[in-house]
């Protein structure tokens, strides 16, 4: 009796947290254009820390997950004497399923806890409840400008890791295993449609609302405290990768 | 006031390598459009059969891309495949009697539109069609042929 | 309670008995469950949003910590609340801003960012802050805390001056009593969510009262109970035994 009790009071909690955050998702929507033309400079400086400031790691990131595709990729097709293909099997990878997946999870391990503590710490300190008492709107300084930033920077900070990742794969395909340059990029070009880039974008733009939106809604419904912040900053990272990953299999099967 | 410009600056730079990427997946990682900007004239082409022959797959005649295709339909009348394609206009002296056929680029590899030149001292124009046509080997009936063949001859 | 125009009115009491919920209140952070808070009358619980935030201009809250906006200079924070709401002139704002951080001793400050400022330091910006629209109330929640004695006795002045030559009415949240004697005009205690005295500070300090006894004279044990509610002592040291 009292397991059944508990089920249904974590069940409830668990759709009314739900319920709680489509309301804030639904302000922030509210929001976005006034403090778009408003308060575009706050946007910019978003950009700058979401985008900007992940620019390294996601380059970083993007080589060597590029190269290890191009190893894999070769080693596989090598046994078919089909080492040319290399580009295909990268590309489609990096530009359909990796690309956006892999730039999602580090955003939210880069940007979405930096984003999450940053919120949380302004809630802890009662800049908040500061702003708030001067009659200034937090959704307008605070939470739109960071959303937005997010959302702008995600399909940016993906392109940039896909070319990376294509030109990491070039790298250990042309440059390491000897593959034709031209077959290489030719093979690539002829498999991949448009279509197929416009996979990835769409990707990565749902996965920038889920993940801005997840990062700055743990940090407004953080407990101010320092443990509080701390806890919030894990459940950023654990939730985004969760939806990123569900979303991304459900956006594939749709597309297909 | 200098913090805010160097902000600026990242972000504008972040911006634009973004957006450059952006541009670079989706001009050089899918088919080049290089035969829509040229001068190009059209010209179409029926099968009985076009595998999996796909738009922008290239026209080559001697082993070089002269042309993209750039559509396939199905006529519903005739029961044929009916493939258009763009050929750039400096190759304007090809034979009206060409010979078109789609070949694999490798065993493994994408189909394409072959070109064998023919006899004809009349040339493909805008709007021509090729009429000798052989349509793309599908495996399967290719082993098919030969497992016929193999009991016929038992 | 009643809190009078251009006095400084303290609100004392011990942990947990509603002081900055109180203050959270009349600054409607919180919805009342019961009862009405009326500033001139007008009753905060029924303003529109418009309305609440038309009030909220009229009132300076010095929050415990400062509450500085970590990401702004220590100008941009006492102009923060201009450039929200007013459409001053950049020279005007200067003006303004340099104004009040003379007022709180702070004018060399300006350009330090709120993490190179001491404790005693990022209260006084905040106050300056607080200020700076010029309201007709101000709220102090735990002004005193943490400060050294210097900062404090700063504190203090600054409280009793500003009140003084800007015609404010002043809340003050607080349970140093030397310092609230020094600058109240009027003292409320709270005790369990409810007003159990008022008066000046020396007539509290009379007050026989258990309870203000306790809290006035810091008496360990009273009302307020040393131990936190726990089964019988001896009943429990037993109890370990068996298992």
């Amino acid at each position: 009796m009292k397991f059944l009790h508990d089920l249904w009071r974590s069940q409830s909690e668990f759709v009314r947290t739900f319920g709680a955050m489509t309301l804030f998702f639904f302000q922030l929507l509210r929001y976005s254009p006034s403090t778009l033309v408003r308060r575009f400079s706050l946007v910019v400086a978003q950009i700058f820390n979401a985008g900007a400031l992940s620019i390294v790691i996601i380059m970083v990131s993007g080589l060597f997950v590029g190269g290890v595709l191009g190893l894999q990729a070769f080693a596989n097709l090598e046994r078919f004497n089909a080492e040319e293909a290399t580009g295909i099997l990268a590309g489609f990878a990096l530009v359909k399923e990796i690309g956006p997946v892999i730039t999602a999870l580090l955003f939210a391990g880069r940007a979405g806890t930096a984003l999450t503590s940053e919120i949380g710490l302004m809630k802890a300190t009662d800049q908040l409840s500061a702003m708030e008492m001067m009659a200034v709107n937090p959704m307008q300084r605070v939470f739109v400008p960071r959303f937005l930033g997010g959302i702008i920077a995600m399909p940016l900070l993906t392109a940039v890791f896909t070319m990376v990742g294509l030109l990491g794969a070039h790298l250990v395909a042309v440059e390491l295993l000897d593959v034709d340059v031209g077959a290489y990029w030719q093979q690539l070009q002829q498999a991949m449609e448009l279509d197929d880039v416009y996979e990835g974008i769409t990707k990565s733009i749902v996965f920038g609302f889920v993940a801005s939106l997840i990062a700055v809604w743990e940090g407004y419904n953080s407990v101010p405290t320092p443990e509080g912040v701390g806890r919030a900053t894990t459940r950023t990272v654990v939730s985004t990768a969760i939806a990123v990953l569900i979303l991304d299999f459900m956006i594939t099967a749709y597309l297909l | 006031m200098r913090q805010n410009r160097a902000v600026e600056l990242g972000t504008g730079l972040f911006i634009l390598l973004g957006i450059g990427a952006l541009f670079f997946l989706t001009t050089q990682t899918t088919g080049r459009n290089d035969f829509t900007n040229t001068d190009v004239y059209s010209v179409q082409a029926r099968f009985e059969n076009v595998g999996s022959l796909k738009k922008r797959a290239p026209v080559a005649m001697s082993g070089v891309t002269i042309g993209r295709v750039t559509g396939i339909e199905f006529d519903g009348e005739a029961l044929e495949a009916v493939v258009t394609m763009v050929i750039d206009s400096r190759f304007n002296h090809i034979p009206d009697d060409s010979d078109a056929s789609i070949l694999t680029a490798g065993l493994l590899g994408s189909q394409y539109v072959g070109l064998q030149a023919g006899g004809s001292e009349f040339y493909l124009e805008n709007g021509g069609e090729i009429s000798f046509t052989q349509s793309a080997i599908v495996l399967e009936n290719l082993i098919g042929r030969f497992l016929v063949k193999g009991r016929a001859d038992e | 309670m009643t809190f009078h125009r251009g006095a400084i009115t303290s609100i004392m009491g011990p942990s947990g008995t509603g002081k900055t919920t109180l203050l959270r209140l009349i600054a409607r952070q919180l919805h009342p469950d019961r009862g009405h808070i009326l500033i001139d009358g007008v009753d905060v619980a029924g303003l529109s949003q418009s309305g609440l935030y038309a009030l909220r201009k009229r009132i300076g809250m010095l929050f415990q910590n400062g509450a500085l906006l970590t990401d702004l200079s220590v100008f941009e924070n006492v102009a923060f609340p201009l450039r929200a709401h007013t459409r001053l002139g950049e020279r005007l704002i200067r003006l303004v801003v340099l104004t009040k951080l003379h007022a709180v001793g702070l004018r060399g400050a300006a350009d330090l960012m709120p993490s190179e400022l001491s404790g005693g330091m990022a209260r006084r910006v905040a106050l300056a802050r607080a200020i700076v629209m010029d309201p007709d109330i101000l709220i102090y929640d735990e002004p005193f805390v943490g400060l050294d004695p210097i900062s404090m006795g700063v504190i203090v002045r600054l409280i009793r001056r500003l009140n003084d030559t800007l015609g404010i009415s002043s809340i003050v949240v607080s349970h140093d009593l030397k310092e609230i004697a020094a600058v109240s005009d009027q003292s409320f205690l709270l005790s369990d969510g409810a007003a159990v005295a008022s008066g000046s500070p020396e007539e509290l300090k009379q007050n026989d009262t258990e309870m203000v006894r306790q809290f006035m004279h810091g008496l360990p044990d009273g009302p307020v109970a040393f131990h936190y509610e726990a089964p019988d002592y001896s009943q429990q040291l037993l109890d370990q035994g068996t298992p």
